[in-house]
């Protein structure tokens, strides 16, 4: 059965994820609503800024974001002396990182559903009388919902998958950055491969389910709102 | 009262050069009933409607009655005095104007009974209520269904119980009927017409049909401008205006229903004192009906006609003449207080010596009603 460690990985990472999750759903929607509306000339290229972890190697990113968080560097040093304590092997420096790389999977779901809404749903929300924020929250967000689970969703579980990033700037600290993967990481590296499999086990389970009622309902209702 | 005067450009991409267009609307409306507004496509109708409404950015002045919804100078003149006055452009959601537009744009998410609440949501003290408009436009037992589910006439009445939960000061309607089944327009025509003696409605139609049944002022929009502002019967008959071609194919005329036969399928009517049958499948349902008189089937004779199939023999005086590239004669009839156009060749109009004065018999072969 699964260990106290395991137990202790588990809720470290749910808490990661769920708040890594959070952040996002505030700060994603506007950006992707300003990517899927925006003529500016440097859309492009905060697109493509946006878009980069998808393809960049996690080491990468987290070899760069290692070194911004280390006290010798701007951003670490300001935050040594705000909060005392350092950003690299900390649980505040894996929400930042996992912001950072599951961005993309939050807001390009949100950007191709506010890219295929029909713009004169906001034109008759206006004559019935909404202003311009409030037949957003009103209105149109409610009725891309489908679209606001996916990205929260997606986020989520790509929070809970990383890796690369959270072993170049967690290390593997239990119960401050000892997350899923790092840990089952550490058994399969000790031949504890029952113990591996139970973990795999759960994570197999959790993300194939998850992309089933994406794929599944989720997304057919959303199609439906969108092309009717 | 609605006074505007307003420039919008288009940029014309053309593959080579960049042109602009220009489209300049000036008017000033009294606003009671149905005013049309009337023109060919893409003589800017639509977008006169939307820079009313305030769903398109344009420049210039509108007010309605006492409110100031739009003062912005063109922006080369607005560097030079800028200090003068500030710009002002009041939102679409302050306008209090219920739109409905040609379709009908419901949100797919909600059912109809939540798609009514929005608009309830937004207006205090309508005169209106979901219960009354579903049961004047019949769709009680639609409300609890989703909107994906319903047919276009039923969507469209929908649309318009909405515009009319905003409880607006004006209604605007861009062509609300024109994908509609002739069904849907017998229910929304003469409901439409009933709102507008409450509420001002603006109307952008095609249908000269709509356009008589329901309008006493239309605008007649012309290549990007404003060509004429009037009652349609006097801007169907005014020759100098773009109108005239395509009023000339035949007019509408009132006719007042005295008996209709069921045996002959025949309407016995009315027309300034002068009767006229007009065949019909069914009795009418209205007292005044409307009818169309096609200006190829009216025959000029100096006597009436005897021993003849024709049915209709209207005594008439020509009043206007006109002729086209095609050598042939346009009368302009007048009987009583309505007016007919009368298509005849050069020919005839010599053999029968007519003048402006002469009175002629008006031989009607065939007629449509409208309504």
């Amino acid at each position: 059965m699964l260990s106290a460690g395991d137990y202790q990985a588990i809720w470290l990472t749910l808490k990661l994820a769920g708040l890594t999750t959070f952040l996002l759903m505030i700060m994603a929607p506007p950006l992707a609503w300003w990517l899927a509306r925006s003529q500016a000339k440097l859309r492009p290229l905060i697109e493509s800024l946006v878009a980069l972890p998808l393809i960049l190697p996690p080491t990468v990113l987290g070899f760069y974001l290692l070194i911004a968080f280390s006290p010798e560097h701007f951003l670490g040093q300001w935050w040594l002396g705000f909060s005392e304590t350092s950003l690299a092997f900390s649980f505040t420096g894996l929400v930042i990182a996992s912001v950072i790389y599951s961005l993309p999977f939050v807001v390009q779901p949100l950007q191709s559903a506010f890219v295929h809404l029909d713009k004169t749903y906001l034109e008759v929300s206006s004559t019935l009388g909404y202003g311009k924020y409030e037949r957003l929250y009103k209105i149109i967000f409610p009725m891309l919902l489908p679209s606001f689970i996916i990205s929260g969703a997606l986020g989520f579980a790509h929070t809970i998958g990383e890796f690369g990033v959270v072993l170049m700037i967690g290390g593997n600290i239990p119960g401050e950055t000892q997350v899923l993967s790092i840990l089952l990481f550490d058994h399969v590296e000790s031949l504890q491969y029952s113990s591996a499999h139970q973990l795999s086990f759960i994570l197999l389970v959790f993300s194939m389910s998850l992309l089933v009622v994406i794929y599944g309902f989720l997304q057919k209702r959303q199609q439906r709102v969108l092309n009717a | 009262m609605l006074k505007f005067d307003i420039q919008k450009n288009f940029k014309i991409n053309s593959t080579s050069n960049h042109k602009t267009r220009t489209l300049h609307f000036k008017g000033e409306l009294n606003l009671s009933g149905v005013c049309a507004i009337f023109g060919d496509s893409g003589a800017g109708k639509t977008t006169l409607l939307r820079c009313l409404i305030g769903l398109e950015q344009c420049t210039g002045q509108i007010s309605f009655q006492q409110q100031q919804w739009l003062n912005q100078p063109e922006s080369n003149k607005a560097k030079s005095k800028s200090t003068v006055h500030k710009p002002l452009r009041v939102a679409t959601e302050k306008r209090n104007i219920g739109v409905v537009f040609q379709e009908p744009r419901l949100f797919p998410h909600l059912n109809v009974q939540q798609n009514l609440q929005l608009a309830v949501n937004k207006s205090e003290n309508s005169a209106f209520t979901i219960q009354k408009l579903a049961q004047n436009l019949g769709f009680t037992e639609l409300l609890n269904h989703q909107t994906t589910q319903l047919s276009g006439g039923q969507k469209q009445r929908i649309a318009i119980a909405r515009a009319l939960l905003t409880n607006p000061q004006l209604l605007v309607m861009d062509e609300p009927l024109s994908s509609l089944d002739a069904s849907s327009k017998q229910l929304l025509l003469p409901f439409i017409k009933q709102i507008s003696e409450h509420i001002p409605i603006l109307y952008i139609t095609h249908s000269e049909h709509e356009l008589f049944y329901l309008s006493k002022q239309m605008i007649l929009v012309n290549n990007g401008e404003i060509e004429a502002i009037g009652e349609p019967q006097q801007l169907f008959l005014d020759s100098e205006l773009s109108l005239i071609k395509f009023a000339q194919q035949g007019l509408i005329l009132n006719v007042l229903v005295k008996q209709f036969d069921p045996v002959e399928g025949l309407i016995k009517g009315c027309l300034d004192g002068q009767t006229l049958y007009i065949s019909a499948d069914q009795a009418p349902l209205t007292k005044q009906i409307q009818v169309k008189i096609n200006s190829r089937d009216v025959i000029i004779a100096l006597k009436p006609i005897e021993g003849s199939s024709l049915l209709n023999c209207l005594t008439a005086q020509v009043i206007d003449f006109s002729q086209d590239q095609q050598k042939a004669v346009i009368l302009t009839l007048k009987i009583n207080s309505q007016f007919i156009y009368a298509y005849i060749t050069l020919r005839s109009f010599n053999k029968l010596n007519l003048a402006i004065g002469s009175n002629v018999f008006a031989h009607v072969k065939t007629m449509s009603i409208i309504n």
